[in-house]
């Protein structure tokens, strides 16, 4: 018997999918913490075997945003628009790929930040980090939208949990602040092109912050449909 | 004349037999949808769905079903026609039965959306329009009955919308599911519980002969209705209490215990789908094989209105059950398996609506299809932002089982009345 009944109207769920995959996002850039600590040690054999994971880890979470663009045709009616759903897809990824990228940089250049902004720069990760843990948290709280369809009270709980992303990612632009001003003061005795990766490697580490913030924006828009 | 009582035996036998072919396709395939969403959400197992499937199916038909199997029996035709030539219409009824049969056998093994309900009246509409003529059609009523193959999906729609909207303000988005559900859930059981009780009370119970008196007077219906939705809310109230909740399994998931108790009510809400189907699908089977019945019986008095003999629901009732041994209960295990994505809650909603819908259908004597039903109202809580993903595809199916199956069923009728006229002789 073949399908001709019921069953074929129900599509699989995108939810856990996506859940998956913010999953895989935040082990990619939580690992990350670890590369910059060995990197700052300068232990180069053990920053490469987790620049690896890293990028492993990221080309599963490409493989999981692979697989649910390819279950979401456009004739699935869910609860959110599907473009949303998407870019909140492409938003986390897009942390992975920064992250993968930023260890990749400063592997290939066995960078090791100036020593006077060596301790603000693991507060950024630290920063960073936070962020898209919390950005997770709102992600996985979408089990619990859908099961009260989105109910008032439920989207408070994930309206306060985008409150805590948002003040997050602010507390990571004034560190970043700080190792600017930091950098910008040893300008003139360091390398320029030294000096210009130290700010783009700056500059990436606050891109995630920022892409877990906008996740947390995407999916509001997404349960205000 | 002479025809029908010369053939009299081969004729009722031939009915018997397309009749249980044809009961047996719904048994086989139409059941299967309708307890699917029951056993998909895991509250209960294929067994107990067709364990509920065989009282309850054939409570619905014996008890409800009576309008519907008049309709199909001589509603869709204008009987007016035939008192000359009343083999025609045995002709034509036991080639509407063949045909419907043949072609849910068919589809059903290839994988074709269909319909029982939509292939048994494109049969007889087809034998009727060719084979005797377009004035044998009574089109006033099928085109009521075609307005109705649109109209229950969207008025199941509509009411599953409410019921979620209800379910979720009541229990779902509340500081205390559990204790809310434990207070609210037999309320909505006795509602269905009363209005499956009325419609039968009213419409249904005037088919069966003997408890025809119950029905007659207002009052006393509401009285009974009022009391099978108490009883039916008593169950209700007593399984959602006995059911263990566990708060543990809330930490990672705070609807699971919630989730639970629905649970335990779908074995109430497969009851009133099962009630439902077969107050009115069971008429598909049952109604061609009344007609040849009757007529064959008074010896071609097409206005006989003689009363439905019990052992002919008992034909019906055993096809499906039949269906259900042979093919069913697989069909019913693979649509579970297919339809895991649909929560206690929400196949709660959508049998309610579907269910009540069914039942509606069923008082005004009209066969509707359970499956597009069902259908309607698990869109009714997608549209309620109840549900992750629904493949639309699906409608684009349903349209094609109504451009298929109507004329598939009318072709293949025309064929086996032309055949049996052949035959038999005109």
């Amino acid at each position: 018997m073949a399908r001709n009944d019921i069953s074929g109207l129900f599509g699989k769920s995108p939810i856990n999918p996506l859940q998956q995959h913010m999953k895989q996002v935040h082990l990619c850039l939580k690992e990350f913490g670890n590369f910059a600590k060995a990197a700052a040690k300068q232990d180069w054999e053990k920053a490469e075997s987790i620049r690896q994971s890293i990028s492993k880890k990221e080309h599963k979470a490409d493989e999981l945003k692979k697989k649910l663009r390819m279950n979401l045709p456009s004739t699935f009616m869910m609860p959110f628009s599907r473009r949303d759903l998407l870019d909140v897809l492409l938003i986390q990824d897009s942390i992975a790929n920064i992250t993968k990228d930023l260890a990749g940089l400063m592997m290939t250049r066995h960078m090791v930040l100036p020593v006077e902004v060596s301790q603000t720069f693991q507060d950024l990760i630290a920063v960073c980090v936070k962020t898209s843990a919390a950005a997770l948290e709102a992600i996985n709280e979408l089990d619990e939208l859908l099961e009260t369809a989105f109910s008032h009270r439920e989207r408070k709980v994930v309206d306060d949990i985008i409150g805590k992303i948002n003040g997050f990612e602010h507390e990571s632009d004034g560190v970043q602040h700080q190792i600017r001003d930091a950098l910008f003061a040893l300008e003139s005795n360091t390398p320029p092109v030294d000096m210009m990766f130290y700010y783009r490697a700056v500059e990436w580490l606050g891109e995630t912050a920022d892409a877990a913030q906008k996740v947390g924006s995407r999916l509001e828009v997404m349960l205000a449909k | 004349m002479d025809i029908i009582t010369q053939n009299h035996e081969i004729l009722i036998m031939l009915a018997i037999g397309f009749g249980l072919f044809m009961a047996w396709g719904v048994g086989a395939n139409d059941v299967a949808n309708a307890m699917g969403t029951s056993v998909g959400s895991g509250a209960i197992t294929v067994k107990q769905a067709i364990i509920i499937a065989i009282i309850f199916e054939f409570a619905g038909a014996v008890l409800a079903g009576g309008e519907v199997t008049a309709t199909v029996r001589k509603g869709i035709l204008d009987a007016s026609i035939f008192v000359d030539s009343p083999h025609l219409l045995v002709y034509g009824m036991l080639a509407a039965l063949l045909s419907a049969g043949f072609w849910l056998l068919i589809a059903s093994s290839v994988g074709w959306p269909v319909s029982t309900t939509h292939s048994i009246v494109g049969a007889i509409v087809g034998f009727g329009a060719v084979g005797v003529g377009i004035d044998a059609v009574a089109w006033g009523k099928v085109g009521t009955i075609v307005a109705s193959w649109v109209i229950s999906p969207l008025l199941a729609g509509t009411l599953a919308v409410f019921i979620f909207k209800s379910l979720q303000k009541r229990i779902i988005s509340t500081e205390t599911p559990l204790e809310n559900a434990k207070r609210y859930l037999p309320f909505y059981v006795f509602i269905v519980g009363f209005v499956i009780a009325l419609v039968t009370l009213l419409k249904g119970l005037k088919h069966v002969e003997s408890l025809k008196h119950l029905g007659k007077d207002l009052p006393t219906s509401m009285m009974i209705a009022v009391i099978v939705g108490i009883i039916a809310s008593i169950i209700a109230a007593v399984i959602v209490r006995r059911i263990k909740t566990n708060p543990e399994d809330d930490a990672d998931f705070q609807y699971a215990n919630m989730e639970k108790l629905f649970g335990g009510l779908m074995v109430v809400t497969a009851c009133s789908m099962a009630f439902a189907h077969g107050s009115n699908d069971v008429a598909n089977a049952i109604g061609p094989l009344a007609a040849v019945y009757s007529i064959v019986e008074s010896g071609g008095d097409i206005a006989s209105k003689s009363v439905l003999p019990s052992w002919i629901l008992l034909v019906g009732g055993g096809g499906i059950v039949f269906g259900l041994a042979t093919f069913g209960f697989k069909v019913m295990r693979t649509i579970g398996k297919g339809i895991t994505e649909l929560t206690p809650s929400r196949g709660f909603a959508a049998e309610l609506a579907a269910a009540t819908t069914v039942v509606l259908a069923s008082y005004t004597g009209l066969p509707v299809s359970t499956t597009q039903v069902l259908v309607g109202a698990v869109l009714g809580v997608g549209i309620a932002r109840g549900l992750a993903s629904l493949n639309l595809r699906v409608i684009n199916r349903i349209f094609l089982s109504w451009i298929v199956t109507l004329p598939a069923g009318a072709v293949m009728a025309i064929v086996f009345f032309y055949a049996l006229k052949g035959l038999f002789g005109a």
